[in-house]
């Protein structure tokens, strides 16, 4: 047949064409940086742990399986932590200043563990790590993020402490178990009654706005007086999944529910006072 | 037709039944031996099989994906089809309705091929993961079973439908005939759901399961009601519409390159535009169930959703960026091309440098990165956790700014086209078009307003513009559109278009969106599975085997060209198989002649 050589012509170009893009796109594919999703290492130590020995498994953690990087080191979605944060320095020099009557130690930790205590303003909260990390490997990140302009302190006994808390090394099994953690001593703004001290110290800014400060996640507290009756900010604070504000439907569930066991009542009374007061 | 054509038909078709009845009977089988193969793994206390040389976790990543776009495409076809027909009924043109039935055949023996990958995806399941199977058939067991008995329901009904069709072409037996393509997109979209419960469970199980609950104590409809199911399942209803358009156009345009005659050559021509118009139109609006799809992922889980948009995945977004500016661009390229063929369409060509001009910026400021992951050597060398000027294009309202202009000159292309040799008849025509015009710059403005006002707020206040650059674009197509087809009532023409002078170069553009259209399924696929990272099933099943790490991009890459390359090439072989059956009536005289 006189037409067979030119189909075999176009079939071979139809044949070229596909293959070609194909080939386009997966060379594309393989030019830009590789990045494998690790799994996290399980990691066990014994007494004798060193502070290195922490640090480089936190690192192996933090830069690889743990995912950290995706979110601290990019200034956009969460703070930096290897690199300075607006002059505050990096994360191992400036987290024993955080939170009043934290250690550095206690402060990392209790960040990991409870990542929505202290939410740093003008960031959304960080997800909760306790389902997909072992206690141990947490207590790892701690020392790999005290070592960036500070000193190591972890010990074997808070990773055992942590461990034996946990059931013995399986992650825990659902969000809020997170009982390994180390309670911070008193209320989060220490004794005080001053309001906005209160409302800094607990991360409340993380969230709600005051005039310039605080992110727009939740509703404001510009006005709240006006809004609210005493009543219902008290109930807020303390049952903050009971009622959920119109046009933050999304955000149902994001307030940590455990404020009524960090403010004293003299604390919570001063914040009820002061944010009814706000018209 | 003679005797001889005549039997060779019959033998064909009876071979074509056997090789459907044999694809629907293994999936049945896969799927009532599917507990007994999983009683067996699960007694021998295996967590998981060996597949030699490429590894189970590829294994079953090539079955699945091949299988899913054999599926893609057997439920993407019918929603047009039935369309089609719909339109050859009310305009009483019975080139649309050749049209559908042409669809319909496509769709014939791709079903038999999608049965059979998903028999081997069952198998492979069962014999290489058989605890994630175990915890699987556990909770959706009632599901499987409806499944298979939807999938009998399709089968028969497709073949009713297709076999039918000449018998039942006139009166009142036709709209029986509908409602028969009706049913089977009913009978489709139903599997498909079934199915996206199973996959979206694994990526967001409900909150109440935990690593230690019993998967016999989850609730089925909790199970299947979890938080990605729906977006899914409304984001692969519109893919798949764009991704059967786009192989039905390549199919069209293999047809067109092989025609032997102007009237075979005319009949593909058409077929293939219609193809890349159903392609291109779904194309428009998937980007927003692909948003609602990514909000609820990270509603979900903020974990997934930053490692989906900004961990070990963000180069794929950019990678994804570049493919769809392919695809804008080819299908764009393809309506210019083919105004050629349009008497009157010479006016609008001045306009198309300027509109590939906006397409190559919006392509260009999509595919810029904004947060990638770096290492801290990087960091400083870049001066910064953005880069200097890069990082000014790659936020999210710029991004959002591109895409949104890149749709409306799509659209504006399309309508180009479309008005190209209709001469308007009625008095408020030139009125009609210049509010037309005002309502492409208002859009257009909007989009930008709020591209730009994004740089001045915070982030979350800057995520909810684009829904206001959503619904400006919306509301330009939706009233354009009316207005237009009100105007063009009637219309007269400038001249009839010359279907068929179209030159070849234009068809190797509906072969590279073919192309671009199932890498890219491969690629999204990648991302929604990877994102579940070493978990079987979202934080409550871990991966233990050695497959456990989601590999690189480059690595995946190669996976999707893989699937790519089987999927063409069975799909070609089955369109050749289609073929077979039509042929001696096509060219019976040549066939006698050779």
């Amino acid at each position: 047949m006189r037409e067979r050589p030119a189909m075999l012509a176009t079939n071979l170009k139809i044949l070229g064409v596909v293959l070609a893009t194909v080939a386009f796109y997966t060379l594309l594919a393989n030019m830009i940086p590789q990045l494998e999703s690790e799994v996290p290492e399980e990691v066990a130590f014994g007494g004798e742990v060193t502070p290195e020995e922490l640090v480089a498994a936190g690192e192996q953690l933090f830069t690889g399986a743990g995912g950290c990087t995706a979110c601290h080191g990019l200034g956009a979605r969460a703070p930096n932590l290897l690199t300075d944060e607006k002059g505050t320095g990096t994360i191992g020099a400036r987290c024993g200043e955080r939170v009043p009557g934290l250690t550095c130690k206690e402060y990392l930790h209790e960040s990991l563990v409870a990542p929505g205590k202290f939410v740093v303003a003008g960031f959304p909260a960080m997800p909760d790590v306790t389902r997909g990390l072992t206690p141990t490997q947490i207590w790892t990140l701690v020392a790999f993020l005290e070592i960036q302009g500070g000193q190591v302190d972890v010990t074997a006994e808070d990773i055992a402490r942590a461990e034996q808390a946990s059931g013995g090394g399986a992650p825990a099994p659902a969000p809020g178990a997170t009982a390994a953690a180390p309670a911070p001593a008193g209320p989060p703004a220490g004794a005080s009654l001053e309001p906005l001290a209160i409302l800094r110290g607990s991360g409340c800014f993380g969230c709600h706005q005051l005039g310039d400060e605080g992110a727009p996640v939740g509703p404001p507290f510009t006005g709240m007086g006006t809004r609210l009756t005493p009543d219902r900010i008290r109930r807020a604070i303390l049952e903050p999944n009971a009622d959920t504000a119109r046009g933050y439907e999304a955000m149902a569930g994001v307030m940590p529910p455990n404020f009524g066991q960090q403010l004293s009542a003299a604390q919570l009374e001063a914040l009820v006072r002061f944010l009814s007061g706000l018209k | 037709m003679s005797r001889r054509n005549s039997s060779r038909f019959g033998t064909r078709a009876r071979a074509l039944w056997l090789v459907l009845a044999a694809g629907a009977g293994l999936l049945l089988i896969s799927a009532l031996t599917g507990g007994e193969l999983l009683a067996q793994q699960a007694s021998a206390g295996r967590e998981y099989g060996s597949f030699p040389r490429i590894g189970s976790r590829t294994a079953v990543w090539i079955a699945a994906e091949v299988h899913l776009m054999f599926a893609a495409f057997v439920l993407g076809v019918p929603i047009f089809a039935v369309m089609t027909e719909l339109i050859g009924i009310l305009g009483k043109d019975e080139r649309y309705d050749r049209l559908s039935k042409e669809f319909t055949r496509l769709l014939l023996v791709a079903y038999s091929a999608t049965a059979i990958w998903g028999t081997v995806l069952v198998f492979f399941l069962t014999t290489l993961y058989p605890r994630v199977w175990a915890h699987l058939t556990e909770i959706f067991e009632l599901s499987m079973w409806v499944y298979a008995g939807l999938f009998f329901l399709e089968s028969f009904t497709l073949y009713l439908y297709y076999y039918g069709w000449d018998r039942w072409k006139y009166g009142a037996a036709k709209w029986w005939h509908w409602t028969l393509g009706i049913l089977l997109n009913v009978w489709g979209t139903t599997v498909m759901f079934i199915a996206n419960a199973w996959l979206s469970y694994m990526m967001s199980p409900p909150a109440a399961v935990t690593p230690d609950a019993a998967p016999g104590g989850v609730k089925l409809w909790s199970a299947i009601a979890n938080a990605t199911w729906m977006p899914i399942n409304i984001h692969r209803l519109i893919a798949n519409v764009v991704f059967g358009g786009a192989v039905v156009a390549a199919y069209a345009a293999y047809r067109f390159l092989a025609a032997r005659t102007d009237e075979e050559r005319a009949h593909y021509d058409w077929m293939g535009y219609v193809g890349n118009f159903i392609a291109i139109s779904a194309l428009i609006i998937l980007p927003f169930a692909g948003y609602w799809l990514g909000r609820e992922v990270y509603a979900y889980n903020q974990q997934m959703g930053t490692t989906m948009m900004g961990g070990f995945m963000s180069w794929l977004w950019i990678i994804q960026a570049f493919l769809i500016g392919v695809l804008f661009l080819a299908g764009n390229y393809y309506l210019w091309v083919g105004m050629g063929r349009i008497p009157g369409a010479e006016r609008f060509v001045p306009y198309t440098r300027w509109m590939l001009l906006i397409l190559i910026a919006g392509v260009i400021v999509w595919a810029t990165p904004h947060t990638m992951i770096a290492s801290r050597e990087e960091l400083e060398a870049m001066g910064g956790s953005h880069h200097p000027f890069l990082g000014v294009l790659g936020l999210m309202s710029a991004k959002n700014t591109a895409v949104n202009l890149m749709i409306l000159t799509t659209f504006l292309s399309f309508l180009l086209y479309r008005r190209a040799n209709a001469v308007p008849q009625v008095s408020w025509a030139r009125t009609a078009t210049q509010v037309q015009g005002v309502i492409f710059v208002l859009a257009a403005t909007v989009v930008t307003f709020y591209g730009i006002r994004g740089y001045f707020v915070s982030a979350i206040v800057r995520i909810g513009f684009s829904v206001y650059q959503v619904l400006a674009v919306l509301f330009a197509i939706v009233s354009v559109t009316t207005l237009d087809v009100l105007m063009l009532r009637g219309a007269g023409s400038r001249g009839a278009i010359r279907w068929g002078e179209m030159p070849a170069r234009s068809q190797y553009a509906l072969f590279v969106l073919a192309v671009t259209f199932t890498w890219l399924m491969g690629l999204m696929g990648f991302a929604r599975s990877g994102i579940r990272q070493h978990w079987h099933i979202w934080e409550v099943m871990r991966d233990r085997s050695e497959w456990a790490a989601t590999p690189a991009l480059g690595y995946g890459a190669q996976v999707i060209s893989v699937c790519v390359l089987i999927f063409l090439g069975l799909i070609g072989f089955v369109f050749w198989l289609g073929g077979l059956v039509e042929k001696p009536k096509l060219v019976p005289e040549a066939a006698e002649g050779d």
